[in-house]
């Protein structure tokens, strides 16, 4: 146990086909310490964890390129079996645990105490007695340690969220010889005072001799916690920093940095200050996973607003929300006039398009074909593209066929004709689509919820500069959002930054990267400059 | 090598073989109407004619060891038994000695029974011609009489509620037929033509006498002379008789016997090395299953031309049948286009057609009228209980399979008590004793029997085609085909085909799903009386409960999935499935005879093809 670190894992690089995920990162945890891994959605935080863990999906891709080195052996992890024979435990975000099991049966799960007896003798160890006693005793040390006073003999099942996060970590802690145990945004599904609570325990477990990775996007806590801290931005090493040494705005711009050159550059003007196009106060939705909890906020007539965010921080409850395919409460106005919230037909009447960040499951008939896509919405809501056949009002195929063909032409949508399924088309053509759909209902006011997602560079940048020309020849509003920074801030009048279900600020697409970090952390950022001149 | 140049080899290789076996066949298929085909049998026949009268022979030695032994132990004067004793002995040792009696083919002269038998095989046609003319006037003059005892018997025996067959056998009494004069004059003919023949066998077997030739006459007509047969009967039945040794060479005959067959196997190696070549394209248009079964289905076919089935008839039997269950089949596209998947439950609409089709005979309407009543009769029953089974699975979405499938069975089980209560008072209807309808209700031509079928309808050779049937089919088509076009029909396919994508644009998911289970209820009741007028009978208490199985197997069948179809599925579906049961019933008991193999085919294939269907319906769906 000579050895300065506990893990280091050295110039890690891995591939997924074309597609590199990791480029050359490195990272040194201490004995004892709790050491943050900071980084936006898809900067590669869960891929170099699945690394140390070998999980199938890292080896069934061709490996990856670089050392780990557990107290300064190098080692190789073959299977997540084997990373916690080797000491490295994990506390999932999802909770690994049997709900029909009690704390005590869960915690030893796989790892039961067993004592043998007549039949185990004959026919082998997997009839042994359980030592229920042991074993509970066992669990009872490892909840204490976690500053958990639940009794050990409670089944799983309706136990607050909370409590299973701390059973998690007992189990973890309970194996025998763990070094180093690696919290996945743990504090995600817990309560402010949970959250308080959890990060004193990862305190004395640290103070016990273990290492902690804290793997998190909510800064405060990075500052409350973490020892030391390792940045990653787009698969890169972006820094390494001491708790000491750093600020939250350091980490926040560090965070997010400028990632690449932007595909689109639009015209800079000054942001559209006319009529309202949309009023909206008070929007709860209740969508799993993308809750919103109030928000409020103003679309001005014929802007482009971009809407920001972590992934799971609300921002696409609100486009979902509006056009009421979750439950949804408040009081949404389209140019003057009140929306009914929870009647899809209404929106879509009153004139919102929107293009679903769910192309697969919401956006496309993936069965049918790319011109009965197109029309769909066109023919059920406002009854176009129908044509009366002596007695019979049937789908009026030339017309169908003139807009199918229009639009493919105009997108540029890659296809064999206008009759080909959606579902045999690559993903950016599919989003073409949904698109030409959102259009083919001529709407005054457009959604468009991650219109990048999956899809190559060339068919974003298509994406991107149909929006632009909609908005700028056609004067249609256009609500964008989209986890990509980088493609708000090149095509937004002003850009809302939500986190935890609320609006946290607007800024403009040129304020800082430090700005928009601290925004997505669920801090405001002028108010934090306030509080740092006040310390300063 | 590739992949291609290997499938091209092959195909190549099947091509040139079929090739080859063409020419072949195309050459010695007409040998058989030729001179060489005649000599061919001609020698085959004296063979054999001279085998069997060998075996008079054989008997006239035995008769004269016997009495040479007779008359030389009566000469010696034993007593009684040691007489019977010796003869005994002498028989014994006569027959084994002319055991292995045959004629050396070689050391006789034929010529003269060649001719013999000419003439006798000349004045036998001519007497057994006017014979079959005769009988066949005496036939026409007797049919009308039997015919309305056979009808009578029919309606009695329905009145008295057995079972009866789905045809109607006439039997003519022929006992009271006498000879013509004409034929007796032939007759006279035929035995003198006998005579010379007897002749020209008794100088091959000196021995022969005339009581042995008199008992052998029949035997002698019956080799010489068999009604209606053609070559390959002929050749067979010589061939059966052991006479293979008047062949000197047995290649060419048999080359010529099996001309035809060699044909078939030509095509079909021909169908074989096209299927090769086009293997990828034939795939991706249709799929394997349907390729294979489509291979299978030409596969039966040629087997039944080899088994010299009545092709025509099979085909046209299996037409009519895709026409009276295209409907249920039809039943299934609705339900698989508003998202239930395969509506199982389809029983719930046979009923109700079939309540309709009873109150059609309770009220007597006949004919057209009567049909379109219980049509009508029937869809508003189907959709009263459509719109009520339409709630029910809008409460259990997600487990449509288990529930359909349940209800169906559920509905059966109930009507069985329902047939057996419901207030029908028509004799037709109700069992002669108790209460309670009949198991099966005979149609006739006073209600609405074949009235579709025979609409329209006409021969080409043995093939009948049901015009009206086929009509009806494609009408019902064309009606779900523009259903599917309209706004309505376009909602509720989004529905099934993405339940969330219709909720965001507005749509009423769960009032398109009854739609379509209402009008998937209402075809099964419109599907059950097309049925039924095609079958002749109206089938109650269990006899519906497979019939949904049945429908969805051919839908699978024809390419749908159990979330996306076409109407263009039902017509190859139900032909393939249909074609396949039709043609494989006759040939699976040509292959194994006297087997129920047809039947558990039948079962087989049928729930074989929804045990498929049911692995493919996770996702691998989409092609």
């Amino acid at each position: 146990m000579s050895a300065e670190y506990v893990l280091e894992m050295k110039n890690i690089t891995k591939r997924y086909g074309e597609n590199t995920v990791l480029s050359d990162v490195s990272l040194s945890v201490r004995p004892g310490e709790i050491h943050a891994l900071l980084g936006e959605n898809g900067a590669g935080k869960s891929t170099l964890m699945n690394v140390l863990f070998g999980m199938p999906v890292i080896h069934s891709t061709g490996g990856f390129e670089g050392q780990v080195l557990i107290d300064g052996e190098e080692t190789h992890v073959a299977s997540p079996h084997d990373a916690m024979l080797k000491g490295i435990g994990m506390v999932h975000q999802e909770f690994m645990l049997l709900p029909g099991f009690t704390v005590t049966e869960n915690i030893k799960l796989n790892r039961e105490i067993t004592t043998p007896n007549l039949f185990s003798r004959i026919l082998g160890k997997n009839l042994k007695t359980l030592d229920m006693g042991s074993m509970s005793h066992d669990a009872r040390k490892a909840l204490d340690s976690v500053g958990m006073n639940i009794d050990e003999y409670t089944k799983i099942h309706g136990m607050p969220v909370g409590y299973m996060q701390f059973v998690e970590i007992a189990r973890e802690i309970d194996k025998k010889g763990v070094k180093l145990l690696v919290f996945d945004e743990p504090t995600a599904v817990l309560t402010e005072s949970e959250a308080t609570q959890l990060i004193s325990v990862m305190e004395q477990i640290a103070a016990s001799g273990i290492a902690i990775i804290f793997i998190t996007h909510r800064l405060d806590e990075v500052a409350a916690a973490a020892n030391s801290i390792t940045i990653l931005r787009d698969g890169k090493l972006a820094a390494v920093r001491k708790a000491e040494d750093t600020t939250i705005t350091d980490l926040a711009e560090l965070m997010i940095g400028r990632k690449g050159e932007a595909v689109v550059e639009a015209d800079s003007r000054p942001a559209p200050q006319g009529n309202i196009a949309m009023k909206i106060r008070d929007l709860y939705v209740d969508m799993p996973g993308e809750e919103v909890k109030g928000i409020s906020l103003d679309v001005h007539e014929g802007e482009i607003l971009g809407i920001g965010g972590l992934a799971g921080q609300g921002k696409l409850g609100i486009s979902n929300g509006i056009m009421s395919l979750y439950e949804s409460s408040g009081s949404v106005e389209l140019f003057g006039e009140p929306l009914t919230l929870g009647n899809a037909k209404s929106a879509l009447h009153s004139g919102i398009a929107m293009v679903s960040e769910d192309r697969k499951g919401v956006g496309l008939l993936l069965d049918q074909s790319i011109e009965d896509n197109i029309v769909f919405t066109a023919m059920q809501i406002k009854g176009e593209y129908l044509r009366w056949y002596g007695p019979l009002r049937l789908k009026d195929a030339k017309a169908v066929r003139g807009i199918a063909d229009q639009m493919i032409k105009d997108l540029d949508i890659r296809c064999f004709g206008p009759t080909q399924h959606t579902g045999t088309l690559s993903g950016g053509n599919q989003q073409k689509v949904c698109i030409a759909r959102a259009l083919a209902m001529n709407p005054r006011f457009l959604f468009v919820s991650e219109p990048t997602r999956g899809i190559d560079i060339g068919a974003k940048k298509l994406v991107l500069e149909t929006l632009l020309k909609l908005n700028r020849e056609q004067g249609m509003t256009i609500v964008m959002i989209s986890s990509e920074l980088q493609e708000l801030r090149s095509i937004s009048d002003r850009i809302a930054i939500i986190s935890e279900g609320k609006l946290v600020d607007i800024l403009s697409p040129n304020a800082s990267d430090a700005d928009f970090g601290l925004a997505m952390s669920g801090i405001k950022p002028s108010e934090h400059k306030e509080k740092g001149d006040g310390n300063a | 090598m590739t992949k291609s140049k290997v499938k091209k080899i092959i195909a190549l290789v099947l091509a040139a073989i079929a090739l080859c076996l063409i020419v072949t066949g195309v050459i010695c298929l007409p040998m058989r109407n030729s001179e060489k085909g005649q000599d061919i049998i001609a020698d085959l026949r004296i063979r054999t004619l001279l085998n069997a009268t060998g075996e008079g022979v054989v008997e006239s030695y035995v008769a004269i060891a016997k009495e040479e032994a007779r008359v030389a132990a009566k000469a010696e004067g034993k007593g009684m038994s040691a007489i019977r004793k010796a003869v005994a002995a002498a028989e014994e040792e006569a027959r084994a000695k002319y055991s292995n009696f045959e004629v050396d083919y070689d050391a006789i002269d034929p010529a003269p029974l060649y001719d013999a038998v000419a003439g006798y095989y000349t004045a036998l046609k001519a007497y057994e011609d006017c014979k079959a003319e005769a009988e066949q006037a005496y036939y026409d003059l007797m049919y009308p009489a039997a015919l309305e005892k056979a009808e009578a018997d029919r309606a009695a025996k329905l009145e008295a509620g057995q079972d009866v067959p789905e045809t109607l056998t006439v039997n003519v009494d022929m006992s009271g037929f006498t000879a013509t004069e004409e034929m007796i004059a032939l007759q006279a003919q035929e035995n003198t033509a006998y005579e010379s023949v007897g002749a020209a066998l008794k100088t091959i077997y000196p021995v022969m006498d005339d009581a042995a030739l008199e008992t052998l006459q029949k035997t002698v007509a019956g080799i010489v002379y068999e009604a209606g047969a053609d070559f390959a009967a002929l050749y067979d039945t010589y061939m059966a008789a052991g006479s293979k040794g008047a062949l000197k060479n047995t290649f060419g005959p048999f080359l010529i016997r099996y001309a035809d067959d060699v044909i078939y196997l030509a095509v079909g190696l021909l169908i074989a090395a096209l299927t090769v070549i086009y293997s990828e394209l034939l795939i991706k248009k249709l799929g394997i299953p349907r390729v294979i079964i489509g291979l299978f289905f030409i596969l039966l076919c040629l087997l039944s031309l080899f088994f010299d089935l009545e092709l025509d008839v099979l085909l046209s039997n299996s037409l009519v049948r895709m026409g009276m269950n295209s409907i249920m089949v039809l039943a299934m596209v609705p339900g698989i286009q508003c998202g239930i998947s395969l509506n199982l439950g389809l029983p719930i609409g046979l009923v109700a057609g079939l309540i309709g089709g009873l109150m059609t005979i309770q009220f007597g309407f006949p004919g057209w009228g009567g049909f379109l009543f219980a049509i009508a009769v029937g869809c508003m029953i189907a959709s009263v209980t459509g719109w009520l089974y339409g709630h029910l699975l809008n409460r259990l979405k997600g487990e449509e399979m288990g529930v359909t499938t349940y209800v169906g069975f559920s509905i059966v089980s109930l009507m069985c008590i329902a047939w057996l209560v419901l207030p029908f008072t028509s004799l037709k209807l109700k069992w002669p004793l108790g209460t309670g309808l009949r198991n099966t209700i005979g149609l006739d031509n006073t209600n609405f029997e074949h009235i579709l079928d025979d609409l329209l309808s006409f021969n080409i050779g043995g093939f009948t085609v049901p015009t009206g049937l086929l009509l009806f089919m494609l009408l019902c088509c064309l009606l779900v085909w523009l259903f599917g076009r309209s706004k309505t029909g376009v909602a509720m396919q989004a529905v099934g085909n993405n339940p969330r994508f219709a909720e965001a644009t507005g749509i009423n998911v769960n009032k398109m799903r009854i739609i379509g289970t209402m009008l998937s209820t209402v075809l099964g009741a419109v599907g059950i009386l097309v049925y039924s007028q095609s079958y002749g009978f109206m089938q109650l208490y269990t006899a519906p409960r497979q019939m949904g199985f049945i429908a969805a197997s051919a839908i699978l069948i024809g390419g749908a999935s159990t979330s996306r179809c076409k109407v263009s599925h039902v017509l190859i579906g139900t032909f393939l499935f249909q074609g396949v049961l039709t043609l494989g019933m006759p040939v699976a008991n040509m292959l194994v005879p006297g087997s129920t193999f047809s039947e558990t085919l039948r079962i087989l294939i049928s729930n074989g093809i929804i045990l498929y269907a049911l692995t493919k319906s996770g996702g691998a769906s989409r092609g």
